[in-house]
């Protein structure tokens, strides 16, 4: 970890930086990955990389037929 | 130069905390990412292709960004071009030349009403894409100046409001109504070179935190309103190019020069999972995550687009067609088509 500490000015602002992020509750990995899969799993029909588009006509993409309705 | 107690035992505090935290992030790693996964479904191989190929930048097009109507974009490229395209029909909406062709990033607001830029001319400028000025090109509302390095990112958090980050190592938020940096300060020990923010309560798709990517290989996370980063991310062993954050707001994405994508987890401080491509050759120099944040997806030196899906850590697909470094990529908001742009002076929309 580089530090670019070149005066007691910045080395005291480095460390109170760090005492203030190593403060910070944590969650084991476990949980953490329980909650991003739930969150997926919610999301899942929402995406299109995963179920495609219901029907053509859902895609905004879709090159257009020559008629269109005035 | 005499070291006094002070600082001496600072130094000791540091090597202490740095200990701490290593210890405590350790104890958190519980389980891998791709064993708690096993019990997903698997996912098909994604099938995207181009379906628009966006032809008119005649140089490097190095960033492209979604308005949060997920339908336009703007491109930036060395031909001194913005563009606005109509990705659904490949029309360009509006073309705004620029003061400088050095452009570096881009950014839209999830209005849809501005656009902005900035790169080696070391200012961010901002263009109002519903007024035009007397040439008929939209007009510049807000020239952002001050920077004492290259804009190399910038993100609107809404019609008033825009934060960037530069060479020079800092963030700076500015009030576009009155034309004022509201904040300036050092974020990094090198370039700034991307920012992504979470999306907000409800349909607000800006939240209050946002995470950073620098070439000092850390990435760290902010909140709106402080000065002082939240939390700081290890492990890449090289410029980090690219940051996303995840749809769930608890983790972000990164692409990086050292050849690797990685997943980084808030709530437990640390890395979830390291994606390679199958021939690991090239850096990454952007990368984006799919609407229920199933998918990776990085855009690479290489020419093409690699997919990872993040939760079981498989490589999924490779986008080709580019016939030169991708430099940007951007997934729309509703995660229907992946747009992205490179060297080959193109843009693809990939659906």
């Amino acid at each position: 970890m580089d530090m670019m500490i070149s005066n007691l000015q910045q080395q005291r602002q480095v460390t109170e930086q760090l005492r203030r992020e190593a403060a910070i509750k944590r969650i084991s990995v476990s949980q953490a990955v329980q909650d991003i899969m739930k969150f997926i799993s919610e999301h899942e029909q929402d995406d299109c990389l995963i179920v495609g588009f219901s029907s053509q006509k859902a895609n905004p993409f879709r090159e257009k037929s020559s008629c269109t309705l005035l | 130069m005499p070291k006094d107690d002070e600082t001496i035992q600072l130094q000791k505090e540091l090597q202490d905390l740095i200990a701490q935290v290593q210890d405590m992030q350790k104890k958190a790693n519980d389980a891998k990412l791709e064993d708690t996964c096993g019990s997903m479904g698997d996912v098909p191989k994604v099938r995207l292709v181009t379906k628009k190929l966006l032809k008119g930048h005649i140089n490097k097009v190095n960033s492209v960004h979604f308005s949060g109507d997920s339908r336009h974009c703007v491109t930036g490229s060395l031909d001194g071009k913005l563009i606005i395209w109509d990705t659904w029909t490949g029309n360009k909406v509006q073309v705004i030349p620029l003061r400088s062709s050095w452009v570096m990033s881009v950014a839209f607001a999830p209005s849809g009403n501005f656009v902005a830029c900035g790169g080696m001319d070391n200012m961010c400028t901002v263009y109002d894409l519903n007024n035009r000025d007397n040439t008929g090109a939209a007009k510049i509302v807000r020239e952002l100046a001050g920077y004492e390095g290259f804009l190399s990112s910038c993100r609107f958090l809404d019609d008033k409001h825009i934060i960037t980050g530069s060479g020079d190592m800092k963030i700076c938020h500015w009030d576009l109504e009155s034309g004022k940096k509201t904040m300036e300060f050092n974020a990094h020990a090198g370039d700034v070179v991307s920012m992504s923010f979470a999306s907000g309560e409800g349909d607000n798709p800006v939240g209050n935190t946002y995470v950073t990517g620098s070439v000092d290989r850390t990435c760290k996370i902010w909140d709106v309103r402080e000065e002082k980063a939240k939390q700081t991310f290890f492990g890449h062993e090289a410029d980090v190019n690219s940051v996303i954050f995840h749809p769930s707001g608890q983790a972000f994405a990164t692409g990086s020069e050292d050849k690797t994508a990685r997943l980084f987890d808030l709530r437990s401080d640390q890395q979830l999972a390291l994606y390679t491509p199958p021939n690991k050759t090239s850096g990454f120099t952007s990368c984006a995550l799919s609407k229920s944040g199933r998918f990776i997806l990085c855009g690479s030196d290489d020419n093409s687009i690699h997919i990872w899906d993040a939760m079981k850590n498989q490589h999924n697909g490779t986008l080709s067609g580019h016939e030169n470094r991708v430099t940007s990529i951007c997934m729309s908001g509703n995660g229907m088509a992946l747009a992205s742009c490179s060297w080959d002076q193109n843009v693809r929309v990939w659906v």
